[in-house]
């Protein structure tokens, strides 16, 4: 299903002015904080009025300040997953879960109770009050009480911010799920590009309250110019590969993509099914001439597409190696040093212990 | 911010000094405006409060610091006479006032108040707005000739009895119940009621104000000079321009 | 002291509680409405608005008396309005004892109520909004439930000025046993009658009592409806 956004409001001294569309499954809201993401969502649920806008889901047009739509937020049939999950502190689990599904008119109730129950554990939970659950099990509430009101869109701000690590990769488990087996498009604010990586289709990128990029994930994320917004430290390539061979003996999978095949160890997938791998760029490194004696696995054959402009002590090394792009963090001393340049044929090499489990994603 | 409270200083400190009440004087709700004219022409500045004869009476007993009563009834200084709060020979009969029946100003009720006197009949589904009769005395007065009529029982259940008898006054004057009883004196200074008719003498006790140094006040000084004024000349001519029977 | 009670006492209990418990429904609509105006918007004239709900509390009761003899009376313009559409007659009735009741605990319970709906998180409204709430679904399931302490006490503080009220009433509708002999009108009139002090007293102590259970009881209530927003952190 297509969205359409395309907003302008003033905040205070804060203008936030977006315009992105996509339509895959989940599409990602990426920026740091107080750049205006949750504020879209806000505004997409309809709990906060543009100044001027429009806002299409499907065919259905919830918002144009040209032709004077303003659907109210009741009747947008969006589902929000709130930071702090915001459960009702008066109701039961099952009375949080069931209140949306109260104002669904019986013909578009397509949320099944019993499935969403089970497809995010919640039956144990059932009967307790929200003040007894833990982080976890209240997101977990959360996006039932969201998904059980049959929402045509399911915006999720930040849904693992106010957890703990260990929980954090529970509830990513169970987004996925929800990706892959619910059918409903999410528009999915984060901060934490790892978890943009392993869920989102489409990417849109802001800054300072204005989109800077919006596309494919994996397209973005090789993109040199675009790097400092994602992040010193995380950005990287993805690269979607398809797992060929388990060597259970020594723990490492073999992916299969378009340049050739990743070693990753302790990748817990069948074989078969596709994968996202993200590369750190600061995992990567060049040689001029292919590696011997080295510990490394993972070894590209590669030609130069771009070298970074900015200044600084590291550039950004774009490769591609067979249609796959890299991006590859060096000194600039050593670029310089080893003369490359756009057009050289190179070899990228990236430790397999770098690809962790936190890099590796189901697609 | 200190401006203010020096300003406010003096007031407040007004507040804490001695009271110079020369005198505090209880006087029953009826005396209302002919009492402060009498007081006005009085050397001293009295402080008077104003009530029902019954609350005064209940107020000094619970050692209210008052040091004239002036009563509306004799019942009520009897009482407190009987518990030794009056000054021995300070009492005096000091007025005499009429109990009359009276109406809206704009009213066209009329009757003549005798036995068996169609008192139930022309309040309709109103009420008789009287001072309460189990204690004020103008509602004791008030009782008395209608028992005497052989008419209270037919308005028992349709009076509305007040605190006072100038709470009466107001009902009338609003319109609020179409008949009333109050002294001819409460009558005199509302211009918003009519009177019907005159309670004949001998229908209730004769209607005494005594009045009396209480107790805790000092045989001579301003109380005492008080209430030898409110008995003088000059007093008498106020009162009687009010309606009141100065009484010897 | 304490054998049955007289007639008369019962009659003064009886009204008491009618009128108290009349005046807390009747005005708790009124109440609530003004709370959620004064806790949720901004409009020219709060200020007064507020001022205007207080004053109750400030005014002597015998001036609110007054007002109320010059407004709802059967010559006033609201009573003569009210008497001549509705029927409904305030003048030396125990329906005006309620008004002066209503009236004198309205600001207590606005105050209450304010207070609670002023502390409910804005978000969980939003929350239930994407839900699918409506506005009056919202108040019902989400705004009054959350508030549910707030009424309670409003209701309590109002219903316990009830039981005290005095001056407004006998000013508005007098005296009389039976229709406007509440409790503490009822008290007053023994005090003025010389030998009525033991019925006095026995009132007083019955009046102690009633509060006092009303109190319990109220107190009771809120524990729970805040354990039931809160869960059992008190």
């Amino acid at each position: 299903m297509r969205i359409e956004i395309d907003l302008e409001k003033t905040l205070g001294a804060f203008t936030l002015k977006a315009a992105f569309s996509g339509d895959t499954a989940i599409i990602a809201l990426f920026g740091r904080s107080g750049c205006g993401k949750s504020s879209i969502l806000n505004l997409v649920a309809g709990l906060l009025r543009p100044q001027r806008g429009r806002i299409v889901i499907g065919e259905r047009v919830l918002f144009d300040s040209a032709s004077g739509i303003d659907v109210p937020a009741e009747k947008r049939r969006i589902g929000y997953v709130f930071q702090d999950g915001l459960l009702l502190p008066h109701l039961s689990v099952r009375q949080n879960l069931l209140y949306g599904r109260f104002f669904t008119p019986p013909a578009e109730r397509w949320a099944d109770v019993d499935r969403i129950v089970e497809l995010l554990d919640l039956a144990p939970l059932l009967e307790r009050r929200p003040h007894r659950l833990s982080g976890g099990e209240k997101q977990r509430v959360a996006i039932g009480r969201a998904l059980l009101a049959s929402p045509r869109l399911l915006l999720m701000d930040e849904p693992l911010a106010s957890l703990d690590a260990s929980r954090r990769g529970e509830i990513l488990f169970y987004v996925e799920r929800l990706r892959d087996e619910v059918g409903v498009p999410i528009l999915y604010v984060s901060h934490e590009i790892g978890e943009v990586v392993r869920l989102a289709g489409h990417l849109v990128l802001l800054s300072d309250g204005a989109v800077a990029a919006s596309g494919p994930v994996h397209e973005l994320m090789s993109r040199i110019e675009l790097r400092h917004l994602i992040g010193r430290y995380e950005g990287g390539a993805v690269i979607e590969a398809k797992v060929v061979a388990q060597d259970l003996g020594n723990g490492l999978a073999r992916l299969a993509f378009s340049g050739g095949e990743l070693l990753v160890p302790d990748v817990d997938a069948l074989i078969g099914e596709t994968l996202r791998v993200r590369v750190r760029a600061r995992d990567v490194s060049i040689a001029l001439s292919e590696p011997r004696d080295v510990s490394l696995l993972n070894c590209f054959r590669c030609r130069i597409s771009e070298i970074g402009a900015e200044p600084g002590a590291s550039v950004d090394v774009r490769v591609d190696i067979a249609g796959t792009p890299l991006l590859a963090r060096i000194t600039r001393h050593s670029a310089e040093r080893l003369h490359l340049a756009p057009g050289k044929e190179v070899w990228a090499m990236v430790k397999a212990v770098s690809l962790d489990r936190h890099s590796v994603g189901y697609s | 911010m200190r401006s203010v409270l020096f300003a406010f200083l003096p007031a407040l400190l007004a507040l804490f000094a001695p009271c110079s009440h020369a005198q505090l004087v209880f006087a029953a709700a009826s005396l209302k405006n002919a009492l402060d004219g009498v007081a006005a022409l009085s050397p001293a500045r009295p402080t008077i409060s104003y009530g029902a004869s019954s609350a005064l009476a209940r107020q000094i007993e619970n050692g209210a610091p008052a040091l004239v009563f002036i009563s509306a009834d004799l019942d009520w200084m009897d009482y407190l006479e009987r518990r030794k709060l009056i000054r021995e020979g300070t009492r005096r009969e000091l007025l005499g006032n009429k109990l009359v029946l009276i109406a809206p100003a704009g009213s066209k009720v009329k009757t003549d108040i005798g036995p068996g006197f169609p008192l139930a009949k022309l309040l309709g589904g109103g009420r008789l707005a009287t001072a309460d009769p189990n204690s004020v005395p103008a509602g004791k007065y008030t009782r008395a000739a209608l028992e005497k009529f052989g008419v209270w029982d037919s308005v028992a259940g349709k009076l509305a009895p007040t605190e006072n008898v100038r709470a009466a006054l107001l009902l009338v004057a609003r319109g609020e119940a179409p008949l009333g009883t109050v002294y001819t004196t409460d009558a005199a200074v509302e211009p918003k009621v009519r009177i019907v008719a005159v309670f004949p003498d001998g229908a209730h006790p004769a209607i005494v104000y005594p009045a009396a140094l209480t107790a805790s006040a000092p045989a001579s000084g301003p109380a005492a000079d008080f209430l030898a004024f409110i008995a003088s000349p000059a007093a008498r001519r106020v009162f009687e321009k009010y309606g009141f029977t100065p009484l010897h | 002291m304490f054998d049955s009670l007289s007639p008369a006492e019962i009659e003064a209990l009886r009204l008491s509680l009618k009128v108290a418990a009349i005046s807390v429904l009747a005005s708790l609509p009124l109440g609530f409405g003004l709370a959620w105006l004064l806790a949720r918007f901004e409009f020219p004239g709060k200020a007064l608005l507020d001022a205007l709900i207080h004053l109750p509390l400030v005014l002597p009761p015998v001036v609110i008396g007054y007002f109320l003899l010059v407004l709802f009376g059967r010559r006033g313009p609201i009573g003569a309005w009210l008497e001549e559409t509705f029927g409904l007659v305030f003048a030396f009735r125990w329906t005006g004892a309620a008004l002066a009741c209503a009236l004198m605990g309205l600001p207590l319970m606005v105050r209450a109520i304010r207070q609670s709906l002023e502390s409910i998180d804005r978000r969980l409204e939003s929350a239930a909004a994407t839900l699918g709430a409506g506005r009056w679904a919202m108040l019902a399931s989400i705004t009054i439930p959350l508030c549910l302490p707030g009424i309670l006490t409003g209701m309590l503080l109002s219903f316990a000025r009830s039981l005290g009220e005095f001056g407004a009433t006998i000013t508005f509708v007098s005296n009389i046993p039976g229709e406007t002999q509440t409790l503490p009108l009822a008290i007053y009139t023994f005090t003025q009658v010389p030998g009525g002090d033991t019925q006095a007293m026995r009132l007083c102590i019955l009046s102690v009592i009633l509060s006092l259970a009303a109190l319990v009881l109220s107190e009771a209530l809120v524990r729970r409806a805040n354990r039931r927003i809160v869960g059992d952190a008190h």
